[in-house]
C-alpha cells in the first residue's frame, strides 16, 4: 500500500486500472461462489475486492471511480443476500460472521451491506443495526476512506430509514422512528464533516491549495447527508426547527472551518424548503454571525435572500406569510452579524445591504421606508467606521454603487428615489466617477420611463444629487474625456425637458430653480444646459399665452419669463461664445413677437438689439459674421410686433451691418438678403400688410450687383450674379413691378458674356447648371402662359 | 504398531458408550492432522466396551487383559518428560485363554479430569483409554483418545479493564475492555479514547497473543503465538476521538487460560493494542485477559443474535 498519493496522471491511471482489475476478478469469483451457494467463500472474495479500497495512493477522483466500481459489486452481493433471506435460507449470525474480517475497511463495508439486508428483512432490528453501523464506522479515521465509507452507509440506508409513521401497524413507533432516522443522519453528518474538515490539516502547508481543491471535490459527499435529511417526509416545520436545523447548525458552527461552513450553509439554503427557512430565519442568521472569520457570510445571506425573494415572487398569491416579519428579521439579524463580525469588510457589508434592499423591494414593493432604513443603517456604518470618501475603483466603491443603483432600477421612478431620505447622504460618500455614473443612471432612467419632475423642490433635490454632472466637483480629475463629457451634457439637455409641471406657475419655479443650478456649471456646461432652459422657458411663455383667458396676470408672467431668459442668456454670454446667445436672443425676440403680451415689442426690440450688440462686439469670424447678419436680417423680417419707430433703426442697422461685412461676396449676399426686409417686413402701422418698399428692394439688389462686380475672382462674381438673378426673379414673381424685363435681360446677358470667358472647371460648370436652371424656370413660366409673371420679353 | 504382529488377534477396538450421541469436537493430533473426538467433562463416568476380535478359528493365550484411563502431559522438547497425572486401571480378564472373540465392558465411574485437553506448540495434555492384552513376548495395546473440556462459571458482572497509557507529550490514550474474563464464545467490547495525539497514526490493531510457558524456574520456556490480528482503526484520529472495539472470539482457535497445570505448564492470553505510525513505529500495550469455557448455551434467538452482534461499549 503506497502511502503517498501520487499526482502523476499516468501513474494514477495505472494504479486505478490495477485496482479495477482486482475488483473485477474478485467479483467474478464472488459471484461464482454465490451461485454455488457457497456463501462464506463468496464473502471471502467480497472482502478481498474490498481490500482495494484500503489504498492511499489514489487521488480523490480516482478513489471515487474505484469506489463506484466496488459499490456495483456490493449491490450484487446485497441482492443475493436479500434473495436468500426471502427464500428463508437465513444464514444465522451473518452479521457477526462478517465482523471477523481482519481489516477494518472490508469489514465495515460488509457490515453495512449485511446490516441493510437484515433491516429489510427484520424491521425490528432496524434501530439497533442503524445505530451500530453509524457508530462502528468511527473506526475509519482516514478522511478520504472514511468519507466514502460513510457515504456508502448513507446510500445503502437510503430506502430503509423510516421517514414518518409509515402505516397504521407501525404507528406506535411513529415519531420515535423518525427521530431515530434524524439522529442517525445527523450523527453520520457530524462524523463526515469532521473527517472532511480534518483533511485541511493533513500534510504539508505548501499543498494547501491542492488540498482545498480536493476538499471541494469531496464536499458533495458531506452535503448528501443534508439532502437525505430534507428527504425525510415526516420532518415538519417544528421538527426541522427543533431537531434538524439545530443539529446541523451546531455541527457547522463548531467545526470552525471556513470551507465547510460556506458550503454547508449554502447547502442548507438549497436543500430545505422555503417554508422552513421562513420559520427559522433567526436561528439560521444567528449562526451566520458565528461563522469563521474567513467565511464570507455575505454570500450565504445573499443566497438565502435571493431564494426567499424568488419564493415571494413565485407564490404571488400567498406570498410571505404576514406573521413573518421577513424584513425586520433580516434587518435585525444582519445588523447583528455586522456587529459581531467586526472584521467584515465594508464592501461585504454594503453588498449585504444591497441584498436587503432587493428583498425589501421584491417582498414589500410599497415600503419605501424599508429601503430607507437599510440606507440609513449603511450610512451609520460608514460613520462608525469613519469612512468618509470611498476611493475610486475600490471594491467598496462598486458595492456602494450597486446598492444605490438598486432603488433606481427597481422603482424605475426617480421621484421615489428622491423620497429616500438617506439616499443622498450615502451617495455623498461615493467617489466622483461613481457619483457621476449614478447621476447618469438616474437621468437615463427618468428619460426611459418618461418620469417628469413636477415641482421645484424635487428638481432642486435631484439636481443636487446629480451635481457631478452639473457643476465642477472638488474631487474631479483634471483631465476629462471630452466625448464623455459632451455625451453627459447632452443627456442633461435632454433631461431638462423632463422638468415639467402641468402648473405653469410651478413650471416657472422649476425653471428658475434649475437655472440657478445650471448657472453654476461653468462655461463648458452652460452651453449645453442653458439653451434647453431658455427654450423651455419660451415654451412656457407660449403656454401662458394659451391660458390667457384663465390667468389675467399672464402678461406680467410672460414678462418675467423673458426677463429670466435675458438674464440666462447674458450668463451664457460670459462663456465667451456669442453665436449661441445670439441665436437664443433672436429666438426670444421671435417668440415675444408672436405672443403679443403687453410690452412684447420692447422685449423683442431689446432681444434683437442685444443680439446686435453681440454681433458687433463678439463675433469676429467672418463666416460667423455672415451667418449672424443673415439671421438678424431674417429675424427683423419675421418680427411683426415693431412699430415704424422700432423697425426703422433695426432695418437701418441690418443694412448697415450687411454693407459693412468684410468680404465682398459676403457683403453682396447680405445686401441682397436685406432686400427681403424691405419687401416682406411688417410694421404695426401697416395693418398686417408687408412693407413692399420697391425702391429700397431695387436699391439693395443693384447694390448687391455693384458689390459683386467688384469681386476679383470671376467665378465668385459669376456665382453672385446668378444668385442675384434668382433674387430678381423671386421679387418679380412676388409682384415687385420695379423688376423689369430689361433689368433681367441685362443681367442675363452679362452672365452669358462672363460665362464664355470663364475657364471650364467643376466650379464653373456648377454655376452653369445653376444658371441654366434659372433660365429653365423662366422658360417654364413663359410657356405655361398664364399671363401674370410670364417673363414676357426675356431673351433666352 | 506391534512388531510381532497381532498373531491370533484380528483387532482390538475400544468403544465408548453413547459415542454416537455424545458431543464431539475436532482436536489436533499432530501439527497437520486433527480428528473428531468425544468430549468429556470433569467427574463424568467414562464407560464403554473393549472388543477383542480373533481371527477365525484362532485361539489366544494371554497373561491378562486390562484397560487404563490415562491423563498425560508431554513436553515436546523433552521426550523423557512424559508425565501421567492420572492412571486408572480396570482388569478385564485374568490370564488365560480366549477361544473366540469377546467383548468386555468397562466403566470408570466419576473420573476426576482436572485439566483441559491441550495441543500446544511445546506441550500436549491428552486423555486416552489404553487396552493392554498381555502376551508372552510383547503386549498388544490399543489406545483411544478423548477430549476433556473444563467448564467454569464466573459471575456476570465482571469489572472492566480500564487503563490510561501514553508517551509523554506524544500520545495519550485511554482504553477500556468490558471484562477481564471472557468465555470462548464471548466478544471483546471496548473502546479507545484518544486524549493526546501528536504522532501520525496509520493503523490501530488488537492482537490476541497466546503465551505458552513450560518448565520451571530457570528452565522456564515461553512461546508466544499471535492468534488474531484485528484492525480496529484506519487513519489518524484526533484528540477526543473514541474508537469502538468489537472482537468476536468464537472464530479463533482459543483455549481457556491455564495456570500452572500440574506444575508443568501454563497457557495465558493477552490482548495487545498496537498503534502503528506513518514511520512504521509501533506503540503497544499488552494486557492479560482470562479465557474460560462456558457450559453449552442453548442456541440463541435471532433477536438475541442481533443484540449480541451489535454490542458496543457504553451503548
Amino acid at each position: 500500500m503506497a502511502e503517498k498519493n501520487v499526482e502523476n496522471t499516468e501513474e494514477q491511471e495505472r494504479l486505478l486500472d490495477e485496482a479495477l482489475q482486482v475488483v473485477k476478478m474478485e467479483s467474478f469469483h464472488m459471484k461464482r461462489e454465490l451461485d454455488k451457494n457457497k456463501l462464506m467463500d463468496g464473502l471471502k472474495h467480497a472482502s478481498d475486492l474490498l481490500k482495494e479500497l484500503r489504498t492511499s495512493a489514489l487521488t480523490p477522483k480516482n478513489y471515487y471511480e474505484l469506489y463506484m466500481a466496488v459499490c456495483d459489486e456490493l449491490r450484487h452481493l446485497q441482492s443475493h443476500l436479500s434473495d436468500e433471506f426471502q427464500k428463508g435460507r437465513v444464514v444465522s449470525d451473518l452479521y457477526e460472521l462478517v465482523q471477523y474480517a481482519g481489516n477494518i475497511i472490508p469489514r465495515l463495508y460488509l457490515l453495512v451491506t449485511v446490516g441493510v439486508v437484515y433491516i429489510k428483512n427484520k424491521p425490528e432490528a432496524r434501530e439497533a443495526i442503524l445505530k451500530d453501523l453509524v457508530e462502528m464506522c468511527r473506526g475509519v479515521q482516514h478522511p478520504l476512506r472514511g468519507l466514502f465509507l460513510r457515504n456508502y452507509l448513507l446510500q445503502c440506508t437510503k430506502n430503509v430509514l423510516p421517514d414518518h409513521a409509515i402505516d397504521e401497524s407501525e404507528k406506535q413507533e411513529g415519531p420515535p422512528a423518525l427521530q431515530h432516522s434524524i439522529d442517525f443522519i445527523l450523527l453520520n453528518f457530524a462524523e463526515m464533516n469532521k473527517l472532511w474538515v480534518r483533511m485541511q490539516h493533513l500534510g504539508h502547508s505548501r499543498e494547501r491549495e491542492k488540498r482545498e481543491r480536493e476538499r471541494q471535490e469531496l464536499r458533495i459527499l458531506v452535503g448528501t447527508n443534508l439532502v437525505r435529511l430534507s428527504q425525510l417526509e415526516g420532518v415538519d416545520v417544528n421538527s426541522y426547527r427543533k431537531i434538524v436545523l439545530n443539529g446541523v447548525l451546531e455541527q457547522v458552527v463548531n467545526c470552525k472551518d471556513a470551507i465547510a461552513q460556506e458550503y454547508l450553509m449554502e447547502c442548507i439554503i438549497q436543500v430545505f424548503p422555503d417554508e422552513f427557512h421562513l420559520q427559522t430565519l433567526r436561528s439560521f442568521l444567528k449562526a451566520c454571525a458565528d461563522m469563521h472569520p474567513r467565511v464570507n457570510v455575505k454570500n450565504t445571506i445573499i443566497a438565502l435572500i435571493d431564494r426567499l425573494a424568488q419564493f415571494a415572487a413565485r407564490e404571488e398569491d400567498s406570498g410571505i406569510p404576514s406573521e413573518i416579519m421577513l424584513f425586520d428579521i433580516f434587518s435585525e439579524q444582519i445588523a447583528n452579524i455586522i456587529d459581531t463580525r467586526s472584521g467584515m469588510l465594508l464592501e461585504d457589508v454594503v453588498s449585504l445591504q444591497t441584498a436587503l434592499v432587493k428583498l425589501a423591494f421584491k417582498c414589500y414593493p410599497n415600503r419605501v421606508d424599508y429601503v430607507d432604513r437599510v440606507l440609513e443603517a449603511t450610512m451609520d456604518l460608514f460613520g462608525k467606521r469613519n469612512m468618509d470618501s470611498v476611493p475610486n475603483g475600490s471594491a467598496l466603491s462598486s458595492e456602494l454603487y450597486n446598492l444605490l443603483e438598486v432603488p433606481i432600477k427597481s422603482y424605475n421612478n426617480i421621484l421615489t428615489v428622491l423620497q429616500l431620505q438617506c439616499f443622498a447622504p450615502l451617495y455623498e460618500h461615493l467617489d466622483y466617477e461613481s457619483r457621476k455614473r449614478i447621476g447618469v443612471q438616474m437621468l437615463v432612467n427618468a428619460l426611459e420611463h418618461h418620469t417628469l419632475l413636477p415641482s421645484a423642490e424635487q428638481v432642486n433635490s435631484l439636481l443636487m444629487l446629480v451635481s457631478p454632472l452639473i457643476q465642477d466637483q472638488a474631487d474631479q480629475p483634471t483631465d476629462i474625456d471630452m466625448d464623455d463629457f459632451s455625451e453627459e451634457q447632452g443627456l442633461i439637455g435632454q433631461f431638462i425637458h423632463q422638468l415639467y409641471s402641468e402648473e405653469p406657475d410651478q413650471q416657472y419655479q422649476i425653471l428658475n430653480k434649475a437655472r440657478t443650478h445650471f448657472e453654476k456649471g461653468g462655461n463648458k456646461r452652460m452651453i449645453f444646459t442653458l439653451p434647453a432652459i431658455v427654450f423651455s422657458a419660451y415654451k412656457l411663455a407660449v403656454r401662458y399665452k394659451e391660458l390667457s383667458d384663465e390667468d389675467e396676470r399672464w402678461e406680467k408672467k410672460c414678462n418675467r419669463i423673458f426677463e429670466m431668459c435675458r438674464a440666462v442668456i447674458n450668463t451664457l454670454c460670459q462663456a465667451e461664445i456669442a453665436e449661441l446667445p445670439l441665436r437664443l436672443f433672436i429666438q426670444g425676440a421671435l417668440c415675444a413677437s408672436e405672443l403679443q403680451f403687453e410690452n412684447h415689442e420692447s422685449v423683442a426690440y431689446e432681444f434683437i438689439s442685444q443680439a446686435f450688440s453681440l454681433y458687433e462686439e463678439d463675433i469676429t469670424d467672418s463666416r460667423a459674421q455672415l451667418a449672424a447678419v443673415m439671421l438678424l436680417i431674417s429675424a427683423v423680417e419675421r418680427c411683426r410686433c415693431f412699430s415704424e419707430d422700432s423697425h426703422a433703426p433695426l432695418r437701418t442697422q441690418c443694412a448697415h451691418a450687411a454693407s459693412r461685412l468684410l468680404k465682398k461676396p459676403d457683403q453682396s449676399r447680405a445686401v441682397a438678403h436685406v432686400a427681403h426686409l424691405f419687401w416682406s417686413g411688417q410694421i404695426t402701422e401697416g395693418d398686417g400688410e408687408p412693407m413692399h418698399d420697391m425702391r429700397r428692394v431695387l436699391e439693395c439688389l443693384k447694390k448687391a450687383i455693384r458689390i459683386a462686380s467688384q469681386c476679383m475672382e470671376s467665378a465668385v462674381q459669376l456665382q453672385l450674379y446668378v444668385e442675384i438673378l434668382n433674387k430678381y426673379m423671386y421679387f418679380y414673381e412676388h409682384g415687385c413691378t420695379g423688376v423689369t424685363m430689361e433689368l433681367l435681360n441685362q443681367l442675363i446677358k452679362k452672365i452669358r458674356e462672363e460665362l464664355q470667358d470663364i475657364e471650364g472647371n467643376e466650379e464653373s460648370s456648377m454655376i452653369k447648371v445653376h444658371f441654366e436652371n434659372a433660365l429653365e424656370h423662366i422658360r417654364n413660366h413663359q410657356q405655361s402662359g398664364d399671363g401674370q409673371y410670364s417673363y414676357e420679353g426675356i431673351t433666352l | 504398531m506391534n512388531f510381532f504382529g497381532y498373531g491370533a488377534i484380528e483387532s482390538v477396538e475400544i468403544l465408548l458408550d453413547g459415542s454416537d450421541k455424545r458431543k464431539k469436537v475436532r482436536h489436533k493430533v499432530s501439527d497437520s492432522k486433527s480428528s473428531e473426538m468425544c468430549i468429556y467433562y470433569d467427574g463424568e463416568t467414562v464407560s464403554g466396551a473393549v472388543s477383542v476380535n480373533l481371527k477365525s478359528g484362532a485361539k489366544l493365550d494371554h497373561k491378562g487383559i486390562k484397560v487404563e484411563l490415562i491423563g498425560q502431559i508431554e513436553i515436546l522438547y523433552d521426550r523423557t518428560n512424559v508425565h501421567d497425572f492420572t492412571t486408572l486401571t480396570k482388569q478385564l480378564a485374568s490370564p488365560g485363554s480366549l477361544m473366540q472373540s469377546k467383548v468386555f465392558s468397562f466403566e470408570f465411574p466419576h473420573v476426576e479430569k482436572p485439566y483441559e485437553s491441550y495441543f500446544g506448540s511445546n506441550v500436549r495434555l491428552r486423555y486416552f483409554l489404553k487396552v493392554t492384552v498381555g502376551r508372552r513376548l510383547t503386549d498388544l495395546t490399543e489406545e483411544l483418545e478423548f477430549v476433556v473440556h473444563t467448564l467454569s462459571t464466573y459471575p456476570e458482572n465482571h469489572s472492566s479493564i480500564k487503563m490510561e497509557v501514553g508517551i509523554e507529550d506524544c500520545l495519550h490514550i485511554e482504553f477500556e475492555y468490558n471484562k477481564q474474563k471472557y468465555h470462548l464464545k464471548d466478544a471483546i467490547i471496548g473502546k479507545i479514547y484518544f486524549l493526546l495525539v501528536r504522532v501520525k497514526i496509520k493503523h490501530m490493531e488488537v492482537h490476541i497473543i497466546k503465551r505458552e510457558s513450560t518448565g520451571n524456574g530457570p528452565n522456564m520456556y515461553h512461546e508466544d503465538d499471535t492468534i488474531a490480528k484485528f484492525e480496529i482503526m484506519d487513519g489518524a484520529p484526533v484528540k477526543g476521538e473514541s474508537i469502538p472495539i468489537r472482537l468476536f472470539l468464537a472464530g479463533y482457535e482459543l483455549t481457556p487460560s491455564m495456570r500452572d497445570v500440574n506444575k508443568k505448564f501454563s497457557v495465558r492470553y493477552f490482548l495487545n493494542l498496537v498503534l502503528i505510525d506513518e514511520e512504521d513505529r509501533r506503540y503497544f500495550k499488552q494486557q492479560e485477559i482470562i479465557l474460560w469455557r462456558k457450559g453449552d448455551v442453548p442456541r440463541r434467538s435471532a433477536a438475541k443474535g442481533i443484540e449480541e452482534s451489535t454490542q458496543r461499549f457504553g451503548a
